[in-house]
């Protein structure tokens, strides 16, 4: 790979490449990103409250059978290696989505494979709230469902904020991944072009362009979180 | 009168087999509306156990929460919540929501009981204009000094117009001239508002500044309870003497001889204790070390002495001032 430039037609035909797919490419993983991360927290977000509120300490004890099962379940997931998780999830998508093949497809596993990432990165960012101010919201009569929406989603935003560009991060290399299931974006431009047919140069181009899309979100996710943080406001 | 808050017969148990702590035992209370009531004692007592009963924050293995006569324990949970709203209560730590200004801090229990936010946020600015605080209506808590944040929580527990404020050691991470204004606020807004106030503090001189009535909680049991000055002033139970006699700490440990704890409890004569000693027995005590206070123009005073070696003479100085009215002496070392 490192007479990458000794070819000028080579290259000039991975050039094209380049700019004939990326732009569709880059979409493609944009669209297939918003939408896993929105059902991944569809999913995730009110099990990730759950998780906290129903434990026995919780605000709403929930039974504990149940609350077995679902760490169980939530476990399980998260050690089932990615790839291999999607192989035997794709079948699935077959009800879900109508296909087992193309972008859509590879949508309900990659979910699949993220809400429960996305229940714990929840579940953490809930259990930083100040036990006090739950306590003090009890003591004024308040529901459990007025201390989760008013209480501890609103004093967990920052943290609610900063677990989702991690969440989104990882969400996006999974989506790189699943190039080898089907899924385009520049992941499967990454593996087509790079692995399977030695296309170096365009698959330095995929990485750098994830690359910058991980950069892109990390920095928006930072700014916004810090931005909304009340109490990192300056004295005045 | 019936009792605005009553507590009958509370026990409360932590824990279970070896680790087990008999937080508060058959503990009885009633507050009578309108008054402030002071719940006083050492650290580990038992006293935020109890305040957290009388709202059910806490819930007592045994015994009855009444508030207006109604037992907390048989209601509902909707209805529980309720009562609440006329329960408020106020902590050390603030508890203040960080991520919303004060003024929305303030409209939180409004905003539980669905009152329309313009009305929410007028009552909201009349409560800051209360405590005093009508220019920090934007500010967020981080911006607040610790004694602002309790005026703001002091304004959010009164927007549900509540007829008892429970008050957890609330003034107790607070300077003394911050506590002194806090105290101050509680007082006039119980006097203005017809509110009862129950304060639980482990220091004398917050109960003495505005309470009416106090009781000592010692290890989970009520040791005594009754008019401020009468408590303070003689108390009659063990852990009310502990409680009003200053601490004398040995000041320095280098005092390698037994020592006793002379405490006097108000009645004391004017005579010359320490002199009589030298006088009666022929034995010389020095001071190690000495405290006093005042209640109610009574001196309470504790004293660290020196004791002789030998067992019999020990023996003596002891039987001699405990001979004494008013005198309480004991080895601690
Ligand atoms: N949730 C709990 N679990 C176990 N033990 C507890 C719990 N809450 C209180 N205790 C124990 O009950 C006893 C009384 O505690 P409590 O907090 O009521 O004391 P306190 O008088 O308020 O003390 P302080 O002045 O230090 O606040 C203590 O021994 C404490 O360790
Ligand atoms: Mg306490």
């Amino acid at each position: 790979m490192f007479d990458l430039f000794s070819d000028p037609v080579k290259v000039a035909k991975q050039l094209d490449i380049i700019m004939n797919e990326f732009g569709f490419a880059t979409w493609e993983t944009l669209y297939s990103l918003v939408l896993e991360v929105a059902f991944a927290y569809l999913i995730g977000l009110p099990l990730g409250v759950l998780l906290v509120t129903g434990e026995k300490e919780g605000i709403k004890p929930l039974p504990k059978p149940f609350m077995a099962v679902l760490n169980v379940v939530i476990n399980l997931l998260r050690s089932v290696p990615f790839l291999i998780l999607m192989i035997i999830t794709l079948p699935l998508s077959k009800i879900i989505v109508g296909t087992k093949v193309g972008t859509m497809a590879t949508i309900p596993p990659m979910v699949i494979a993220a809400f429960p990432l996305v229940a714990r990165m929840v579940e953490s960012s809930l259990r930083e709230v100040d036990h006090g101010v739950i306590e003090a919201a009890q003591s004024m009569g308040a529901s459990a469902w007025q201390i989760v929406t008013k209480v501890m989603l609103p004093e967990a935003l920052p943290s609610l904020i900063s677990g989702c560009t991690i969440s989104v991060g990882t969400i996006l290399g999974y989506g790189a991944m699943a190039g080898i299931i089907g899924g385009g974006g520049l992941g499967k431009i990454a593996i087509n072009y790079g692995y399977y047919n030695f296309k170096f140069l365009v698959m330095w181009a995929a990485v750098i362009g994830l690359i910058l899309l991980v950069q892109i979100f990390q920095s928006a996710g930072t700014w916004l979180g810090t931005k909304c943080d009340k109490r990192l406001k300056n004295r005045s | 009168m019936e009792p605005i808050v009553e507590l009958r017969n509370l026990s409360k148990t932590f824990g279970s087999g070896e680790g087990q702590v008999a937080a508060l035992q058959h503990v009885s209370v009633a507050v009578q509306p309108g008054e402030i009531f002071g719940i006083i004692g050492l650290s580990g007592a038992g006293k935020s156990t109890l305040v957290r009963c009388i709202n059910l924050l806490e819930r007592p293995d045994e015994g009855q929460v009444l508030f207006h006569g109604k037992d907390l324990m048989n209601m509902k949970t909707k209805e529980l919540r309720a009562v609440r709203r006329k329960i408020s209560m106020i902590f050390q730590s603030f508890n203040l929501l960080d991520q919303r200004t004060s003024l929305d801090n303030i409209c939180f229990p409004l905003e539980l009981e669905g009152v329309p936010r313009a009305e929410a946020k007028r009552r909201a600015m009349e409560l800051l204009e209360t405590v005093g605080l009508p220019d920090k209506a934007n500010s967020y808590p981080v911006q607040l000094s610790g004694g602002q944040k309790q005026r703001i929580a002091i304004a959010r527990a009164l927007a549900s117009n509540p007829e008892v404020l429970l008050c957890d050691e609330a003034t107790s991470a607070l300077d003394p001239q911050t506590t002194d204004s806090i105290l101050k606020l509680l007082q006039s807004i119980s006097r203005e508002r017809k509110i009862t106030v129950i304060i639980i503090t482990h220091q004398m001189s917050v109960i003495e500044q505005i309470c009416n009535r106090v009781a000592i909680l010692d290890s989970g049991v009520v040791a005594e309870i009754g008019e401020v000055e009468k408590v303070f002033s003689n108390p009659q139970s063990a852990a009310g003497r502990r409680l009003v006699t200053p601490d004398v700490a040995l000041p320095l440990s280098t005092w390698e001889g037994p020592v006793a704890r002379i405490a006097f409890n108000g009645n004391m004569s004017e005579e010359p204790i320490i002199a009589s000693v030298a006088v009666d027995l022929g034995i010389k005590l020095s001071i190690l070390g000495a405290g006093t206070r005042n209640v109610d123009g009574k001196a309470f005073g504790a004293m660290l002495v020196s004791l002789p070696e030998e067992a019999e003479k020990r023996k003596a100085v002891l039987d001699y001032l405990n001979g004494h009215e008013g005198v309480t002496a004991e080895v601690i070392q």
